[in-house]
């Protein structure tokens, strides 16, 4: 489905478009607040720019040593060029050691990858230890956005889940409740792990270590109880050194929530004595996104949301309208990389204001890359007929001046004067959702001859 | 091996002409903080507590009348064998440390502008420590305290560990309706002692 029809199942609940509206913008807000108190912001986001352009011309070597070190750390190293691999060299790994209880922290990877179904057709228990995904989960739903998973869901649906679920008493939504009891019911899952899965926010090629942020401890609390962790990267991950975390780190959480800095950024070199680590680099379309000129930068991202928090286009037709992993305005570039027919809705769902191009931490031309996507997606795939037979009507008015000046003379006349149900009609999408202006007496056109003349008899 | 070298080759083919690597200067951020200032001030901000103390006495002295009657107690300060009441060695598995009450810990590296401490598995005898007790404890002497995370990684560039992790507040969630919540999986408060 498109994404104007999914999002327009979502705008039928106007009261919770409005406050899922407002909630991320509060968001906005605080990254707002907290980047302002950083001398230099725009240098080091063209050092996070800079860094990310020159990994991706280097790639593969940085690949490469990466992999080296960590095998020399300890840790087993392994390949996948699509999501189905990556989710079986997973579930080999966990059928290796016998795991049935799975821990997962939070991976947009292992989202895209789809490996939650995959594992549970083999009768492995997962448990997403996020906060927000656990009540996705829950609800059997996929996550909204990237970094606020259940920014969708309001207290009180939060509330009913866990009672069904959990069996937690009627709170009328108290939050503090409500976490309360899902530590004490994520503490044991914790405790019973057989494995954990954890993403990957940074890999460090000049140590083979990786780097996860979360505020809530949940990556740690599985990977340092668990026998094995198993951490998921994609390719795109690798940052050259060890202090190019010194950027990033000042860069993610800022970007992301307005805090300085996650609560922990947990760095993971070698397994722990009588633990095993595992590291599945993926690629799953990303040597292909790699190979477009105009579409690569996509790779810099660090997946600190603010382009879906500052969009309104996001924020007034809520994650799921994106049909996609990767939801908003990174998400509509990602997405036509990988099925360009699928997805081919996504970068029209953009004002093409910039404003994620300004938040962006790494710099990425977010609103210039979808308007790039959308000249292609012109050419490639079938347009409706309506939009197709109107723009070469409305090309062939522009070109011949005098016959604009008539239409436009009809077209001023017509909003003036036709009754409303025959200008909203059908094929005026525009219509849709609002009133269109009174037509003016004059066009610019007369409108600025006459100024003239009367300037000249002045 | 066949994902991997096709992978390898496949970037390698794709992969745009050679771009240079940008050099971090830190003078471009420097503030000029006070930097005891800034850091307290930053812990307060993710909602951990910064005090000052004299000795580890006075650490222990001071956290038993903050945090009174617990149970499990742990403590790697060199003078602290009254306050422990359970044996690291004697733990088989990282599981047991569950009941875990309050746990003190020293670092030798915090950061001012964003309150975050640094551990490793030097100063964490098992890795789970500082995740699964229910009220964390930093001690850190003043001068250990660097303005940003730049310097912060020049310090770390030579030691390499097997696990290190920077902490910054308490363990928290805003998953609910966006309304902060300190505690969620890990520590449920978080108190820094700072030394002269
Ligand atoms: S594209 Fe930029 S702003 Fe959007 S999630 Fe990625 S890093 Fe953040």
């Amino acid at each position: 489905m498109s994404h104007s029809k999914l999002a327009s199942i979502f705008n039928k609940d106007e009261k919770r478009v409005d406050w899922h509206d407002k909630a991320l913008w509060f968001v906005r807000h605080k990254r707002d607040l907290s980047v302002h108190q950083v001398k230099g912001w725009e240098e080091l986001r063209n050092l996070g720019h800079g860094i990310k352009a020159h990994m991706l011309s280097n790639l593969d070597s940085y690949l490469i040593e990466f992999e080296e070190n960590a095998i020399k750390n300890g840790v087993e190293v392994h390949w996948a060029a699509n999501g189905e691999e990556h989710n079986q060299i997973v579930h080999k790994i966990l059928k290796e050691n016998n795991a049935k209880k799975v821990v997962k922290s939070k991976s947009m990877l292992t989202e895209e990858c789809h490996l939650n179904p995959f594992l549970e057709a083999d009768g492995i228990e997962v448990i997403d230890t996020d906060l927000g995904e656990r009540i996705v989960q829950l609800a059997k739903e996929p996550p909204s956005h990237i970094v606020l998973p259940a920014i969708h869901k309001n207290k009180h649906e939060v509330d009913e889940l866990f009672q069904e679920h959990l069996g937690t008493k009627p709170c009328d939504g108290d939050p503090q409740y409500l976490t309360r009891e899902a530590r004490k019911h994520l503490r044991e899952k914790f405790i019973e792990a057989d494995a954990a899965i954890t993403g990957v926010n940074f890999a460090i090629a000049e140590t083979g270590g990786f780097v996860v942020c979360t505020n809530e401890g949940n990556a740690d609390m599985g990977a340092h109880l668990a026998p094995v962790h198993i951490a998921c990267m994609g390719v795109e991950k690798i940052i050259p050194k060890q202090e190019h975390l010194g950027v990033f780190l000042r860069l993610l959480a800022r970007s992301a929530t307005g805090q300085p800095i996650t609560t922990y950024s947990s760095h993971f070199n070698k397994p722990r004595k009588g633990a095993k680590m595992h590291i599945v680099i993926v690629d799953n379309g990303r040597s292909e996104q790699l190979s477009r000129p105009d579409f690569r930068a996509s790779l810099h991202c660090i997946r600190c949301g603010a382009c879906m928090n500052t969009c309104p286009i996001y924020r007034r037709s809520g994650g799921h309208s994106y049909d996609a992993t990767i939801p908003g305005p990174i998400g509509s570039i990602l997405s036509p990389g990988k099925d360009l027919t699928k997805h081919s809705s996504l970068p029209f769902a953009s004002t093409l204001c910039g404003s994620c191009s300004d938040v962006c931490p790494v710099k990425i031309d977010i609103h210039s890359q979808l308007y790039k996507w959308r000249q292609i997606i012109t050419k490639e795939t079938p347009q409706p007929f309506i939009k197709k037979k109107s723009m070469e009507i409305m090309g062939k008015i522009f070109a011949k001046p005098a016959q604009f000046e008539k239409v436009g003379k009809i077209a001023r006349w017509s909003l003036r004067n036709l009754p409303k149900s025959m200008i909203n009609s059908k094929p005026n999408a525009w219509g849709k959702a609002r009133d269109l202006p009174t037509g003016p007496k004059q066009s610019f056109d007369e409108w600025y001859n006459e100024r003239e003349n009367n300037k000249k008899k002045d | 091996m066949g994902s991997r070298d096709n992978i390898l080759a496949r970037i390698k083919a794709n992969k745009p002409d050679a771009i240079g690597l940008p050099q971090i200067d830190d003078t471009l951020f420097d503030d000029e903080y006070d930097l005891i200032k800034e850091f307290t001030k930053k812990v307060e901000v993710v909602g951990g507590n910064v005090l000052e103390a004299q000795s580890n006495q006075d650490i222990l002295k001071q956290i038993t009348t903050l945090i009174p009657n617990t149970v499990v107690n742990f403590s790697t300060l060199s003078d602290s064998l009254d306050f422990n009441t359970i044996n690291l060695e004697a733990i088989k598995n990282p599981q047991e440390l569950e009941d875990l009450d309050i746990l003190i810990l020293e670092s030798d590296l915090g950061v001012a502008e964003n309150g975050a401490v640094w551990v490793t598995d030097k100063n964490l005898p098992i890795r789970v420590l500082p995740f699964i007790t229910k009220h964390l404890v930093f001690v850190i002497s003043k001068e250990n305290i660097v303005p940003y995370m730049h310097q912060a990684y020049n310090k770390l560039s030579e030691s390499s560990s097997g696990f290190g992790v920077f902490i910054s507040g308490p363990s928290k969630t805003a998953d609910i309706e966006q309304s902060l919540v300190i505690g969620a999986h890990g520590a449920l408060s978080l108190t820094i002692f700072l030394k002269n």
